[in-house]
């Protein structure tokens, strides 16, 4: 089956999906009241280390894992700065951002010796692919329900309103909060782990290419819900679609590109309905 | 490693240690390469500044460092590289070159000419080139390609190729460099066969190698079968496209890509940065009055296409003789190939 709008569907699906764990992650770290705005940097790692696996092992399986792990490993980095150290978390996540990039860089050259991009590694494929987009929906579906009907996912969003709430309860919010950046992180790397992976088959310095920020902007357009995020992320992977497809038919690329920010902005400022961060969002902890 | 103990060497690894130190303390971005042990035979001094793309980038700068190092060669000269890891090392990077007392200092990369013109108005004793811009100042040389002239070829090429009579070309920005590439490569086509029709996209960004590989996809969707590829990484993913779909080419570019999908790959449009930045040290080492605007194209080598080496039997000889003779009708001033849209309107076949 094809035709343009075939062609049109599928393209959106391939750029919405590692939006959608990006989002998917940046909404789990801020109901749990963790500012993630290093979705960018997770995504690097997650690439980078599934391909640097794929190669010295083989097998795009096991990058596969170790992408996860590491977009985890780099999640705890955040969760640890933000509740053992009540570390600003923009700050943080911009310290990790830049991280993320200069040690992947690093990395490529010890890895694979030289600088830029990475040599082909055997990748999860066509149909890996699209297995990888057939989860990120069922991510969603699972976040859903984990944040609204489990009382772990209460107790998540309790951290994200109230946390001194749920230290009356006798829970350490700080757990609860670093929990969710190493889920949310696993999350975002494997959301990285697609790009390189799945819809590639090798690393390249800078390939995220902003996917982390339109991410954010998702996440706030989706109202800090999952679907929401998701709907947001699938609104935004058809406008990068039908950009690609429109182009020089009249309509600046530039401002096509720009539009998922706008569209936050939109969200935050009430133009396109109320939305509110949870209360606690991006405040530290502290006992 | 360096040999510091070399006499001629220790100026320069005293000045880049100095240099290394200051600009990891404003910028935490920069870092020398060495200039290896042969002490300046001639006194002959040269120095360059990477763009952010850095050594080992298998292309532009890459191809600059190739130049330089043939001037360390042949010329004896002295060499230094002082490598950007953002816009922002620019200006510290010359400066700290234009203090050292260079014989010319080069600046690789269009982005570099505002900062290279502040540098240069405050070292007027200096000399300075700049690639891909132009400079207009008294101690800057100015050093552009006729991209257009090659990628004419290109578009000729793939004209011929092309069963469906769909030709794309995907660049990077939509910026005038890569219009120069583009306008060149649609006239080329139309001038061997005004049937075809040339698709444009641009990827909007050299980095984001998935969108390369999808606007890949819609230009390939669109029925397109050979692609000009000018997107420097975001290039990697159209190529990766093209190699898994069967009957479908691209053509690289800046340097010879051919290897990267052997068969698939018809030729690459080569820009010899490494022949002008020779060319430039050349006249500092004879003290020849250097040129203000150094323009290269297909008649001194600063352009051209490789060999066809793993695709001689796709093009066949016929077409590998047409590029020739068009080749030549360029150098011989017959054919002026357009290098904006405005003049590609305007551009009409030439008959030969």
């Amino acid at each position: 089956m094809s035709g343009p709008l075939v062609d049109f569907v599928e393209l959106t699906l391939v750029k919405a999906a590692p939006l959608i764990y990006a989002a998917l992650a940046g909404v789990l770290c801020e109901r749990a009241g963790i500012l993630n705005i290093a979705l960018e940097g997770q995504l690097t790692v997650g690439a980078f280390t599934g391909v640097a696996v794929a190669f010295l092992t083989g097998s795009p399986l096991l990058g596969l894992v170790a992408g996860i792990a590491a977009g985890a490993l780099a999640g705890a980095l955040l969760g640890i700065a933000a509740t053992r150290f009540g570390v600003d978390q923009i700050v943080a996540g911009t310290g990790l951002n830049l991280l993320a990039l200069g040690g992947c860089a690093f990395g490529l050259t010890v890895v694979f010796g030289q600088p830029g991009a990475s040599s082909e590694v055997h990748s999860l494929g066509g149909r890996g692919e699209w297995i990888l987009i057939a989860l990120a929906f069922l991510a969603a579906i699972v976040l859903h329900f984990a944040l609204y009907r489990t009382a772990w996912g209460l107790r998540v969003r309790a951290c994200g309103e109230n946390p001194k709430a749920v230290r009356s309860a006798g829970i350490d919010p700080r757990n609860v909060r670093l929990i969710a950046t190493m889920i949310a992180g696993g999350l975002a790397g494997l959301g990285g782990v697609y790009l390189s992976l799945g819809e590639l088959d090798l690393y390249s310095d800078g390939m995220t290419a902003g996917r982390g920020f339109i991410a954010l902007a998702a996440v706030i357009f989706g109202r800090w819900t999952p679907f929401g995020a998701m709907g947001a992320a699938i609104g935004f992977g058809a406008l990068a679609a039908l950009q690609f497809t429109l182009q020089r038919s009249g309509i600046p690329s530039e401002l096509m590109q720009a539009l998922p920010y706008l569209a936050a902005l939109a969200a935050l400022t009430g133009i396109a309905g109320r939305a509110r961060a949870p209360q606690s969002d991006g405040v530290p902890y502290t006992e | 490693m360096m040999q510091l103990g070399m006499r001629g060497c220790l100026k320069p690894a005293a000045i880049l240690l100095i240099s290394t130190l200051a600009l990891g303390a404003c910028s935490g971005g920069s870092s020398g390469s060495g200039s290896g042990g042969s002490p300046a035979k001639g006194g002959l001094r040269l120095a360059m500044v990477t763009d952010v793309g850095g050594l080992g980038d298998k292309s532009f700068n890459d191809s600059a460092y190739a130049g330089l190092k043939k001037a360390k060669a042949d010329l004896g000269a002295d060499i230094e590289v002082l490598e950007s890891k953002s816009a922002a090392d620019y200006q510290p990077n010359l400066t700290v070159l234009a203090d050292g007392g260079y014989d010319d200092i080069f600046a690789i990369g269009f982005l570099m000419n505002k900062d290279l013109a502040q540098v240069a108005k405050n070292h007027p004793q200096g000399h300075f080139a700049i690639v891909d811009a132009v400079v207009d100042l008294p101690n800057v040389t100015s050093i552009t390609f006729r991209e257009q002239d090659a990628s004419f070829l290109a578009g000729a090429l793939a004209a011929r190729v092309s069963k469906t009579k769909m030709i794309g070309f995907l660049g990077g920005l939509d910026i005038p460099l890569l219009r120069k590439f583009e306008a060149g490569f649609s006239a080329g086509a139309h001038q061997v066969d005004p049937s075809v029709k040339v698709e444009v996209k641009y990827v909007g960004s050299f980095e984001d190698v998935a969108s390369g590989k999808e606007l890949a996809s819609v230009l390939l969707n669109d029925h397109v079968d050979v692609i000009y590829v000018a997107a420097g990484k975001s290039g990697l993913g159209a190529i990766g496209a093209i190699r898994d779909t069967p009957n479908v080419y691209a053509i690289g570019v800046d340097s010879d890509q051919d290897d990267l999908a052997k068969g698939k790959i018809l030729t690459s449009v080569l820009k010899r940065v490494d022949v002008a930045v020779f060319h430039v040290a050349q006249d500092a080492k004879n003290k020849k009055k250097p040129s203000g605007h150094l323009e290269l194209g297909l008649k001194d080598d600063g352009v051209g296409l490789t060999e066809f080496q793993y695709t001689r039997a796709i093009i066949g000889a016929k077409t590998i003789a047409e590029v020739g003779r068009l080749r030549q009708a360029i150098i011989a001033g017959k054919i002026t190939p357009p290098q904006t849209r405005e003049e590609l309107q305007n551009y009409k076949p030439v008959k030969l």
